[in-house]
């Protein structure tokens, strides 16, 4: 599957109306259904994945397996301290942890030997889960840059700011912010939910074929999970794919996972569908990682 | 060429002659005068020297305005008992001045070409040389602002007060508000032979700002390098006083980008009255030595004081500033940054910054805050932020910070597909942007941005 930057609306995507019954199959969900079918080679092939923080030399994944195909949505959910983040800090290729075994196929690629731009390049997002605040670089100034690194791998010209401008404001208005969030430096003084907005921002603007979303509902209001869910439901076309990171069963309901799986102790424990939450949400983590 | 050649004798011998013969100058011959005979408590030879060939470079002469010729006869005197600083002066214990030293000294006679760029000024204002007003009332009320000694003087603030020919005076009248900034240009010494690569030109400019009570003014101060001719050789010893009057108002901007291989030493001396306001915003970047000692007295209450600095050592060089900001009335309200950025494993920077709070400086608000970058194995600062506190009642802070650039605002960048080496090169620049961003004028902004992107990246011209 290419690369593909989403400079329009897909004219598959129909606005998800603000409805309070989320729990609906979306259209997206429906199209999936189409996709997976089609799907021949996984997206992302983790095996058997080992790491340790380097600095600590303490082993967090103890063997991870996953397979996402195109289309699908994942859940992992799991204990605090049970390696989620690292997990997906380890695939965006974050310096604090060392792989130590296993692999990471990515659309055919060992992502593994990949440096973290290059994995974003070629189509893998992560939402941090704490951005961290850059000043002197303005939101605008980093989106562009951003934007334009995407476009030289795709081989199409750099655009200047103001080129830009029109599909930033149209990228902003999907996640509900006003057009002065683009001229404050990145993440400086934001609240937490502006963070969030922010990151969803930045996977508007330069698209992925997997985004990783780690805990982004963590510390947002009702009304800014919504608009976060809508935005994440809009921006992914039925061939992308997603990894989210949760605690929480009400972005689920907004995102519909196709699989939930549940880590513990640097593995992925127990691997079911949405039922799976419930029983969670009842009685903890214990019954379904046992 | 009319500068009168100095060289210590000690290193004489190490001149070629063949060099020497060919330059239009007189090499001066140690022989008593009136330096000698007044004063003999320098042990210095050097500077005794140093300080006859500034002497006779610039006489004095019956048409010296007499602020000027008081100056000189003050300079000289505490000239003489002023030995050449060393490496075991704290002053200048990380500065290294040797090759300074070791040139060939050629002071300029002439006043060291600045440019006014600045047209339309308010009646009552003058901006000039002193050397035009020799008549006026106005020299009078002049003179008694010119100081002749600091309390932390050094030698160099002496060799500006023998060897200043002349000096540039902007005086702004009681209540006046002079709306646009007031710009000094000023070009390095033009040497119009070819002179041995030992040789060191020696301008020493000097300006004196007064504002009287009320009055405000942007001035606005620039060292430059020749453009063709960035690697030239000479040395820039300037001096800037100023005097803030009640309620007054100055905003000061000093860029310094002089040629790698010259010497830049720079004294800012500020005397504040009551209620007045001081802002600097200083960007050096140039010269193989920086040095910019920067003195703040206050002189009344509730003042205001802001200083802003960013120095830049992108090649063998050392950025230093010695700042002392001593508060003796109450409720001084003050904040200093300095910034460094460190690009070179042969770079340094110095920062020697002191608060004075003084015993009747009572409920003073004073914060510090000095934050290096350092990007090259070996790369060096020196950072020795201090406050002194006598009063009881005040709010005072300080901080310093020495640091690679962060990894998680890397990672951040590169997590977005953006390379390490734009990752780095983005924040080095925003590093910087921070102290940039305060030049009040935006025509300086940008000219300086792209100074300063083009020294951190090279490629990008």
């Amino acid at each position: 599957m290419a690369l593909s930057l989403p400079t329009h609306s897909s004219p598959t995507l129909i606005p998800l109306p603000r409805s309070p019954k989320p729990t609906f199959p979306t259209l997206r969900r429906l199209n999936y259904r189409v996709c997976v079918a089609t799907a021949a080679t996984p997206l992302l092939q983790v095996n058997d994945l080992r790491a340790k923080i380097v600095e600590s030399n303490v082993e967090i994944l103890h063997g991870v397996n996953l397979t996402v195909n195109q289309g699908e949505v994942h859940a992992v959910m799991g204990k605090n301290g049970s390696g989620k983040s690292t997990f997906a800090k380890v695939l965006v290729g974050h310096p604090d942890y060392e792989v130590t075994g296993g692999s990471v196929v990515f659309k055919g690629e060992n992502l593994l030997e990949m440096e973290p731009e290059e994995r974003s390049l070629a189509g893998l997002f992560m939402s941090f889960q704490s951005p961290v605040e850059i000043p002197g670089v303005s939101n605008d100034e980093f989106l562009v840059m951003a934007y334009n690194a995407r476009r030289k791998k795709l081989g199409l010209p750099e655009l200047g700011p103001l080129e830009c401008f029109s599909y930033l404001m149209e990228k902003l208005q999907l996640v509900n912010m006003k057009p002065d969030f683009l001229n404050r430096n990145v993440n400086e003084g934001f609240s937490g939910g502006e963070r969030k907005r922010n990151e969803i921002l930045q996977l508007a603007v330069l698209g992925a074929d997997l985004a990783i979303l780690d805990e982004i509902d963590s510390g947002l209001d009702v009304d800014a999970l919504r608009d976060v869910a809508n935005a994440v439901n809009r921006i992914l076309t039925p061939q992308n794919s997603l990894l989210m990171i949760t605690h929480y069963r009400r972005i689920l309901d907004l995102l519909n996972p196709t699989h939930v799986h549940v880590m513990d102790k640097g593995k992925i424990a127990r691997t079911g569908d949405i039922s799976m939450v419930e029983a969670i949400e009842a009685e903890g983590y214990e019954t379904v990682s046992a | 060429m009319n500068g009168v050649a100095f060289s210590p004798a000690a290193l004489s011998s190490l001149i070629p002659s063949s060099s020497s013969s060919s330059l239009s100058h007189r090499k001066l011959k140690p022989k008593a005068s009136s330096l000698h005979s007044q004063q003999a408590f320098t042990s210095d030879p050097y500077v005794l020297e140093l300080a006859e060939t500034l002497e006779e470079t610039i006489p004095s002469t019956p048409s010296t305005p007499l602020p000027l010729h008081n100056l000189r006869n003050a300079s000289s005197q505490s000239l003489l008992s002023t030995p050449w600083p060393s490496r075991r002066d704290e002053p200048f214990r990380f500065t290294d001045l040797s090759f300074i030293r070791q040139s060939r000294i050629l002071p300029l006679s002439h006043p060291t070409p600045v440019n006014l760029l600045t047209s339309h000024l308010p009646h009552g204002v003058y901006v000039g040389p002193l050397s035009a007003l020799s008549s006026s009332p106005l020299l009078h009320t002049v003179s008694q602002f010119l100081s002749h000694t600091l309390p932390n003087a050094d030698l160099f603030w002496s060799i500006n007060g023998i060897a200043a020919p002349d000096l540039t005076l902007v005086y702004v009248p009681e209540g006046c508000h002079v709306d646009s900034p007031i710009h000094l240009q000023y070009t390095p010494p033009q040497p119009t032979t070819t002179h041995a690569s030992d040789t060191m030109h020696l301008s020493n400019p000097r300006a004196l700002v007064v504002l009287e009570k009320g009055a405000r003014v942007d001035i606005i101060e620039e060292f430059s390098s020749t453009p063709g001719n960035e690697n030239e050789c000479y040395w820039s010893n300037a001096a800037f006083e100023a005097v803030i009057g009640e309620g007054a108002k100055l905003s000061h901007s000093y860029i310094q980008t002089q040629s790698f291989r010259a010497a830049h030493i720079k004294w800012t001396s500020v005397r504040q009255e009551s209620s007045s306001t001081y802002e600097l915003v200083e960007v050096s970047a140039g010269g193989k030595l920086g040095r910019h000692n920067l003195h703040i007295q206050q002189l009344g209450p509730d003042t205001v004081t802001e200083l802003s600095t960013l120095h830049l050592s992108v090649g063998d060089q050392t950025q230093d500033l010695h700042s002392t900001l001593v508060l003796d009335h109450p409720r001084g309200y003050s904040r200093q940054l300095h910034k460094c950025i460190v690009t070179h494993s042969q770079g340094q920077a110095v920062f020697d910054g002191n608060v004075k709070v003084n015993r009747y400086a009572q409920q003073t608000d004073a914060g510090q805050l000095t934050r290096s970058l350092l990007l090259e194995p070996r790369a060096t600062v020196n950072v020795k932020p201090n406050l002194q506190i006598v009063a009881d009642d005040v709010k005072c802070s300080h901080g310093a910070a020495i640091s690679d650039l962060e990894e998680s605002q890397l990672l951040y960048f590169q997590a977005r597909g953006i390379d390490l080496k734009t990752a780095r090169r983005v924040l080095t620049f925003a590093f910087g942007g921070e102290v940039i961003d305060k030049f009040p004028y935006s025509s300086i902004r940008d000219t300086v941005r792209s100074q300063i992107k083009t020294l951190l990246d090279p490629s990008s011209c």
